[in-house]
């Protein structure tokens, strides 16, 4: 899988302001961003509010995940949040699609020191990915051989235990 | 192209509490061994392999267990170029007596957003955003659903694609999102379940029409049924007797079995046939209006 992480070592400001991110795409992934801050404002109106670990991990994870826009990844609209400790790694179940190519990008509370997510098929195999890890977030490029479940780890290597979203976006 | 903070922060909004609401407590599996070396570039602690059990007791949340429609066709464009506009059906109807039938035929319509997007037809999107609209509304979720129908006519007078993708699934959350505060959590995973039966059939159409082993082995999908069933068996009695899902149970079965193939062989191209016939029939029998007793 090409890397798609070029783009975060020198990632241009959300505003679109450096960098080649198209100003459509960087205007979303503000928005993104700003929705997910702006949950708690309206928490009220919902029966099961998010907390601000949910709002502001999620936010994260889009904007990390909209660094992989530009090379044409789309964002799914769910996502996962659960908790993570040295102890308890955590575990999601995926469905993939042979030839496609996959992100699966985590972002957790500062309690995190760093994180790493890993791929592992059907058969419990770890699957060989590339990885991006960057203290309380981490992602891993995968592009299956072959279509079927897999199960994404989510593991923290090192902090206490956190809360964390996992979104992931394809192409 | 008019995409608003207000949609923006609705999609927030929408995609939350369904995430937290489907999810399991995360599944608690053991550390990775630190001396564990992945292969290739996998995460560097991470352990060589999972238990049976740990994968029994992962989270599955259908939100990202389960893939978009888009997924599929995206996989396909990968093998083939698919004429995606043969895929068309007819308009269905957009007024039924059925809760059930309605959450199932927002499903398909919702698919049916994703073949229109495939073939880039602004003008089905536009016309399929206003029938997901009017469903909506006879579920009485409308407000936040009509907002997001406009939005979709935006982007696809804009021809946004990308961001129509996006839409188009955002929509499919705002609509369980609000059956959810309805306390018609029920319904929820129906949705879902429509949109994934219409997203099989279109595809397994167009490879049992042009079968090469290649593109047959995308329909490998057990794990989709296999979750699907299992949250059609934990539906209230009441909701299973609908007439609608007495034929679709006993059909998931049929179905499970036929993307249920090893992963180093292809379903024949009877298999891929069969496929289609039946989930093809399921969509029929989604759309067709119920006779009332």
């Amino acid at each position: 899988m090409k890397s798609a992480f070029h783009h975060l070592s020198s990632r241009p400001s959300r505003s679109g302001s450096a960098g080649p991110v198209p100003s459509h795409r960087a205007r979303r992934a503000l928005l993104h961003g700003l929705a997910a801050l702006l949950l708690g404002a309206f928490s009220l109106a919902h029966g099961a509010p998010p907390t601000d670990a949910e709002v502001k991990t999620r936010s994260e994870a889009l904007e990390v995940a909209g660094a992989f826009s530009n090379d044409g990844f789309k964002i799914r609209d769910g996502h996962w949040n659960a908790t993570v400790s040295k102890e308890k790694p955590a575990l999601i179940q995926v469905n993939l699609y042979a030839g496609n190519q996959y992100w699966f990008i985590v972002a957790a509370t500062g309690e995190a020191k760093k994180i790493a997510v890993s791929v592992y098929d059907e058969n419990g195999v770890l699957q060989e990915s590339e990885p991006y890890e960057n203290g309380h977030q981490a992602a891993a490029g995968f592009s299956p051989d072959v279509s079927g479940p897999y199960y994404i780890k989510v593991e923290e290597l090192e902090g206490d235990p956190a809360a964390f979203c996992l979104i992931y976006s394809y192409k | 192209m008019t995409h608003s903070p207000l949609f923006i922060l609705c999609l927030a909004l929408a995609a939350a509490p369904l995430a937290r609401a489907e999810a399991p407590a995360a599944a608690a599996v053991p550390a990775g061994s630190a001396n564990a070396s992945a292969p290739g570039s996998a995460a560097p602690s991470a352990s060589p392999s999972l238990t049976a059990g740990q994968m029994k007791e992962a989270a599955r949340v259908d939100t990202v267990t389960i893939p978009s429609p888009g997924e599929l066709m995206t996989a396909l464009n990968k093998e083939a170029k698919p004429n995606w506009q043969s895929e068309y059906r007819p308009p269905i109807p957009t007024l039924y007596n059925s809760r059930v039938q309605i959450a199932l035929n927002v499903g398909t319509l919702i698919a049916d957003g994703y073949i229109a997007l495939e073939a880039e037809d602004s003008q089905q999107i536009k016309n399929l955003g206003k029938d997901i609209i009017t469903l909506a509304k006879s579920l009485a979720v409308s407000e936040s659903v009509i907002a997001r129908g406009n939005s979709i006519v935006d982007f696809a007078d804009n021809n946004e694609w990308s961001a129509l993708k996006e839409e188009l699934e955002a929509t499919q959350n705002e609509v369980k999102l609000a059956l959810e505060q309805q306390h018609d959590t029920d319904l929820v995973s129906l949705v879902t379940l429509g949109g994934w039966i219409r997203g099989t059939a279109v595809v397994s159409s167009w490879i049992a029409s042009n079968y090469t082993p290649e593109t047959a082995k995308l329909l490998r999908q057990p794990g989709i049924v296999a979750n699907m069933r299992q949250k059609l068996a934990s539906l209230p009695e009441k909701v299973q007797a609908d007439p609608l899902l007495r034929k679709i149970a006993p059909a998931l079965e049929e179905i499970e079995a036929l993307v249920s193939f090893p992963t180093d062989k292809a379903p024949t191209e009877e298999q891929v046939v069969k496929l289609k016939e039946i989930t093809s029939g399921l969509v029929t029998e989604m759309a067709k209006k119920q006779e009332t007793k």
